[in-house]
């Protein structure tokens, strides 16, 4: 069976000025469908860097990404775009919203992009999550009125709206209390064993044990 | 709540707009103050244009005006007298022979302020015409008829008169009226016909529908000099309305008086068309001044709008990456981008329009300029700003689009 991810010699190093500095040594590792994984290790270690070269959002300087066994980065860069909007869903460490929309628009953002849903089907599925993540009542609200844990939560329903084969997670629990933070892996578990697969970065070893697959960076080496 | 993907970009860079109101608004009254400046000075362009064409109509396109400037004869000084009478029927003979047929020439004499005696007595400006000045001039009759050769010839005491002339002396028919004690019978009554626009021109003011027009023959205020009749003006009517044809006629006119009047140019010409090129001229300059103010306007403006945007870019770096993270491709960004700098500039125009209709009118009013709204100038002004947004809007917009998701999600 062909792996959902695979990663091949990745590595990334940034050109500041005339020096380049090393942000992730070179990695390989393979991804299946389900895997809940965990990346840990050290500050500065990578984990932030291979996350995105594994959702395309970065480019590596060496090595390949796969995706379902095909180059992520030798297709055209619409169809990496397409990518991450249909098949991969996303969440930060701090909580990205846009400030001008209200919660349920915020979580329909994905629908803005791709390919066009049928309006109905995306308003009812926007409700349904926000629903899923407990927070219907405040459909109308704007991020500023909400809590860190309930942005986060948004965060994770707009992460969930296009239905995505993966989920990446750049240390989600980073900004939250210990109660939303096992809220919050509860509910990526959960994702995990209904067939998502889950890739995310924590250094937090209550949020590792929720992995089925731990990965641990050290700084310049593979793990 | 979710709309149509087209209709999102506009939306959304609505939004952003709203959410610094102050910024945006600045930065389209930037706009606004341009495209003011271009609606004012095409309106005050047009309405210069649309004067400078009413003139040219109302003197006649294919006219050539004579008009007697003080002779010697008529200031007593012998030595110029000697050489020029000045405009006698003579001229209008000699212009009329080289003529033919392709126009007509007709002269006139001059008094104002006569009274004139009716039912009442009034003061008004008589003229005393040959019988061809009616068709020269181009004017109609409201009731009536004006005078023939033979009645011209025969020295008849009829007259026409204005319309106005007519209200004020309460004629009906053929009227009978004193001209300073010399009677003469109304046997019509011109349409409305206005002013002769002679503004600029040299040319005396004459209000067409505020006459009593008499044959020359029996006018009573011919002034002479060596036996001839002085005239006040020849008006020649070409049968040309060929620009060449006309300029050309009156070189040839303005060289067959000098002769007659031995070298001696005691006469002024206005050819229509001449006033015509000076004004297209004097438009054209005009023009290019205001454009070129109107247009500085609208740069500045054009660069307020790229500073706001770039500002704006660099405060929603992190959105910019959260959008590329969610699945937008640059062109969308690029779109989202080039719709806030067309909001902004649209937004500045409809400021504009109104800003410069509003400063048209205080400029009519106050410094009393004619002005004149075209559509063009509605078009021409908030395209112009819609160019500008589009062209300043662009770079800010491919400055998003080229954001690496990763760093701008990073960096934020």
């Amino acid at each position: 069976m062909t792996p959902l991810l695979e990663a091949h010699g990745v590595e990334r190093s940034f050109q500041i000025g005339p020096k380049a500095v090393q942000a992730l040594a070179p990695v390989s590792l393979t991804v299946s469908a389900c895997e809940f994984l965990m990346i840990t290790g050290p500050s500065g270690s990578g984990k932030s860097t291979l996350l995105n070269l594994l959702s395309g959002l970065d480019r590596p300087t060496r090595g390949d990404v796969l995706f379902k066994g095909q180059s992520l980065f030798s297709r055209k860069e619409e169809q990496r775009v397409h990518i991450r909007n249909s098949c991969f869903g996303f969440i930060f460490q701090t909580p990205h919203l846009l400030p001008d929309k209200t919660i349920l628009e915020n979580i329909g953002l994905p629908f803005h992009y791709g390919e066009a849903a049928d309006s109905d089907d995306a308003w009812s599925r926007c409700q349904d999550l926000l629903e899923y993540v407990g927070l219907s009542p405040l459909a109308e609200r704007y991020p500023n009125t909400l809590s860190g844990g309930e942005m986060q939560r948004v965060v994770f329903a707009r992460a969930l709206v296009r239905e995505p084969e993966v989920i990446f997670a750049d240390e989600p629990t980073g900004s939250l209390d210990g109660d939303n933070s096992r809220r919050l892996l509860e509910l990526l578990r959960e994702q995990a064993e209904n067939g998502r697969t889950i890739i995310m970065v924590s250094h937090d070893d209550e949020a590792l044990s929720y992995g089925t697959t731990t990965l641990r960076l050290d700084k310049f080496k593979a793990g | 709540m979710l709309h149509h993907q087209r209709l999102l970009d506009p939306m959304d860079a609505w939004s952003s707009l709203r959410r610094r109101p102050l910024r945006s608004l600045l930065s389209s009254l930037g706009i606004g103050i341009g495209v003011a400046a271009l609606v004012a000075m095409l309106s005050i362009s047009e309405g210069a244009k649309q004067k400078a064409f009413a003139k040219i109509i109302s003197l006649g396109v294919n006219t050539l005006r004579v008009e007697q400037q003080n002779t010697g004869a008529r200031l007593g000084r012998k030595s110029v007298a000697n050489l020029s009478q000045g405009l006698t029927l003579d001229d209008a003979d000699s212009v009329s022979s080289w003529l033919g047929d392709r126009g007509t020439v007709a002269v006139y004499g001059r008094k104002d302020n006569v009274l004139v005696t009716g039912s009442v007595a009034k003061s008004l400006t008589v003229l005393g015409v040959s019988h061809q000045w009616f068709e020269a001039e181009r004017l109609t009759l409201k009731w009536g008829r004006s005078f023939t050769e033979n009645e011209q010839r025969s020295q008849a005491n009829y007259c026409v008169v204005g319309s106005e002339a007519a209200a004020k002396l309460r004629i009906s028919g053929n009227a009978a009226l004193n001209v300073n004690n010399y009677p003469v019978t109304v046997i019509g009554v011109l349409a409305p016909r206005g002013r002769l626009l002679t503004e600029g021109t040299g040319l005396s003011s004459l209000d067409f529908d505020n006459l009593v027009i008499m044959p020359i023959s029996s006018f009573p205020f011919a002034e002479k000099a060596a036996g001839r009749i002085l005239l006040d003006g020849l008006v020649v009517s070409l049968n040309t309305e060929k620009e060449s044809a006309i300029l050309e006629s009156g070189e040839q006119i303005r060289e067959i008086l000098r002769q007659n009047h031995r070298g001696v140019i005691d006469f002024q010409m206005v050819i229509a068309l001449n006033l015509l090129r000076e004004a297209r001229e004097s438009q054209q300059l005009f023009s290019l001044v205001m454009g070129s103010i109107a247009g500085l306007s609208l740069l500045v403006g054009g660069i307020g709008v790229m500073n706001v945007m770039l500002a704006n870019i660099s405060e929603q770096t992190r959105e910019i990456g959260l959008r590329m993270a969610v699945g937008a491709s640059r062109a969308r960004i690029v779109s989202l981008y080039l719709w806030n700098s067309i909001l902004l500039t649209v937004t500045g125009a409809v400021w504009g329009v109104a800003g410069g209709l509003v400063l048209a009118v205080i400029v009519q009013n106050y410094a009393g300029w004619d002005v004149a709204f075209s559509i063009l100038s509605l078009v021409v002004a908030p395209g112009s700003a819609l160019v500008a947004g589009l062209i300043f809007g662009l770079h800010p917009a491919m400055r998003a689009a080229s954001l690496d998701p990763a760093i701008a999600l990073r960096d934020a």
